[in-house]
């Protein structure tokens, strides 16, 4: 049977036309994307460039080899840092970030103007990234761990009360009715219909929002917000690449290492 | 006594739930509530415990009426009131008794039921609940992990948790198959019997209804069609109720495995 045909059957319905505005939404995208990349307007990204100049760092590349391996005991200490500060924001990230995304779904929340300030506040926590938080940290109490530990609990919050808020709105909706029906108040509510079931989404974001910490904090050093970050940016300032290659090699066994541990916990705990 | 007083609910849409329902239930009754679906069963049962709040007239519960109570005193009112539903809306992902004490909930104050530090006293009601449906040996297992006819009896027994003096069941053998449900009716019906707990229920298989329901009322389009006693209701009376002929669709066309004799 031919296309035209299937169509034309009795009692079946004609496909609908697609709508134009489908089309128009692909030639905007790709209107965006060329003006952002073009020469005449936006930032020129051309490919050639990238490999005219790919041989330029070849001797600051050279530089990174061998790896100064004299230097790996003296990032232990650093290393550490960078995971306890990891721990202690993610602990204190997600748990505050708990009762927040309960109040920014309108599953446990139906009161519109908490559910608005709850949701706007979100918004702007996540508006601005981790770097610029240690920045302004760093500013606030002076240069050491705390103020990555605070940066990172303001992007931990942001991170999780989102994905833990859009969770909570798509739970199921009848243990909810159950424990209304049962003369169950809001907190109750909450914590008996709603808890047990995005719990396991809660412990899987948590876990990455602890990956994500430690790859950040190996960052905030640079603004001095503690951590590995720290040597790395000495190292970089003094052009000390064979150090820099030693600290970027144990970064990469070291998330490497979390990663794997944290798919296991979630294998198990989900 | 429950006492619906020219009862109306509108939902935002303009679809008419319930329409100038006056009605009367005395204490103790089992009483079945037939109709097609849209005719306001459910609007019924919820109008009940105030899950859906009436466009206009009232609902008094001994007296007590539920238009104008506050939160407070509305979650006052349905401590009192069981209910359990269709798809039987437990927590899959806890346990058994962790669901039964939803029915403690408010009784439990709302910091220790925050930590789950439930008294023994809750502990002990509910699982005498789970005794009462014959599942007590269940109390620790997953939800998830029972059958429809298990987790059924897991939502009747929340219910008795309450301790309630009515108890609401809304289509509550319509996900399951005939041989368990006629075991969760006769539940129902032992519950209603031995505690002389008011049992207003919702069905669709007019043959159920028949053999269950002390009274039965028909619901047509929100209003009021039929009221009479189970015996009386013939086919008549349900091609009445649903304005049209009957089906096989409309019996579940299994015969009742003796049930408790009244």
């Amino acid at each position: 049977m031919t296309a035209a045909t299937i169509g034309q059957a009795r009692g079946r319905p004609t496909r609908p036309r697609r709508s134009p505005w489908s089309l128009v939404g692909i030639g905007a995208f790709l209107a965006i994307t060329w003006w952002a990349a073009s020469r005449e307007f936006g930032i020129g990204f051309d490919l050639v460039s990238v490999f005219t100049n790919l041989t330029r760092g070849a001797s600051i590349l050279a530089e990174f080899f061998p790896p100064n391996w004299a230097y790996l005991p003296r990032t232990f200490e650093p290393m550490l840092e960078t995971f306890q500060m990891a721990v202690v924001a993610s602990a204190l990230g997600c748990g505050l970030a708990l009762p927040v995304s309960f109040l920014a779904s309108r599953v446990s929340t139906p009161n519109f103007p908490v559910l608005f300030a709850n949701r706007t506040a979100l918004n702007v926590v996540r508006a601005l990234p981790d770097l610029l938080y240690a920045l302004i940290f760093v500013a606030a109490v002076g240069i050491g761990p705390l103020p990555g530990i605070l940066a990172l609990i303001f992007f931990n919050i942001g991170v999780t009360a989102k994905l833990m808020s859009e969770t909570v709105d798509g739970v199921d909706p009848g243990p909810i009715e159950a424990a209304n029906a049962a003369g169950g108040n809001r907190t109750q509510v909450v914590r008996w219909a709603i808890l047990p079931q995005v719990l396991p989404n809660y412990v899987a974001y948590s876990l990455y929002v602890f990956e994500l910490n430690i790859r950040a904090s190996a960052v905030l050093g640079i603004v001095g917000a503690g951590g590995i970050g720290n040597n790395i940016n000495t190292a970089r300032k003094f052009f000390q690449y064979d150090n820099l290659s030693v600290i970027l090699i144990e970064i990469f066994v070291f998330v490497f290492v979390i990663e794997l541990v944290s798919i296991w916990l979630r294998r198990r705990l989900v | 006594m429950i006492r619906f007083l020219n009862a109306s609910v509108v939902y935002p849409g303009g679809v008419q739930g319930l329409k100038n329902l006056t009605l009367d239930i005395p204490d103790g009754q089992m009483m079945v509530i037939v109709g097609l679906s849209g005719a306001g069963k459910s609007t019924l049962i919820r109008a009940i415990n105030g899950l859906v709040p009436l466009t206009s007239g009232d609902v008094l519960i001994n007296d007590v009426s539920l238009r104008g109570a506050s939160q407070k005193q509305l979650r006052e009112i349905r401590s009192r009131i069981g209910m359990i539903f269709q798809t039987f809306n437990l927590v899959k992902r806890t346990t058994v008794l962790n669901n039964v004490l939803m029915g403690r909930l408010h009784d439990a104050g709302t910091g220790r039921s925050l930590v789950g530090w439930y008294r023994p006293a809750d502990v002990e009601i509910a699982m005498q609940s789970l005794e009462r449906v014959g599942i007590v040996e269940k109390a620790y297992v997953r939800a998830s992990n029972l059958s429809g006819g298990q987790q059924q009896r897991v939502g009747i027994a929340r219910a008795l948790a309450q301790q309630p003096t009515i108890l609401l069941a809304d289509e509550p053998v319509a996900s399951l198959d005939p041989p368990t449900s006629h075991v969760v009716m006769r539940d129902l019906q032992r519950i209603n019997r031995d505690l002389g707990i008011t049992t207003i229920i919702n069905l669709h298989f007019l043959d159920l209804a028949k053999v269950y329901g002390e009274r039965i009322i028909g619901l047509r389009a929100g209003e009021l069609v039929y009221d009479g006693t189970g015996a009386r209701a013939d086919e008549t009376v349900f091609r009445d109720i649903y304005g049209r002929s009957l089906t096989a669709d409309d019996v579940m066309g299994q015969e009742a495995p003796a049930a408790i004799p009244g």
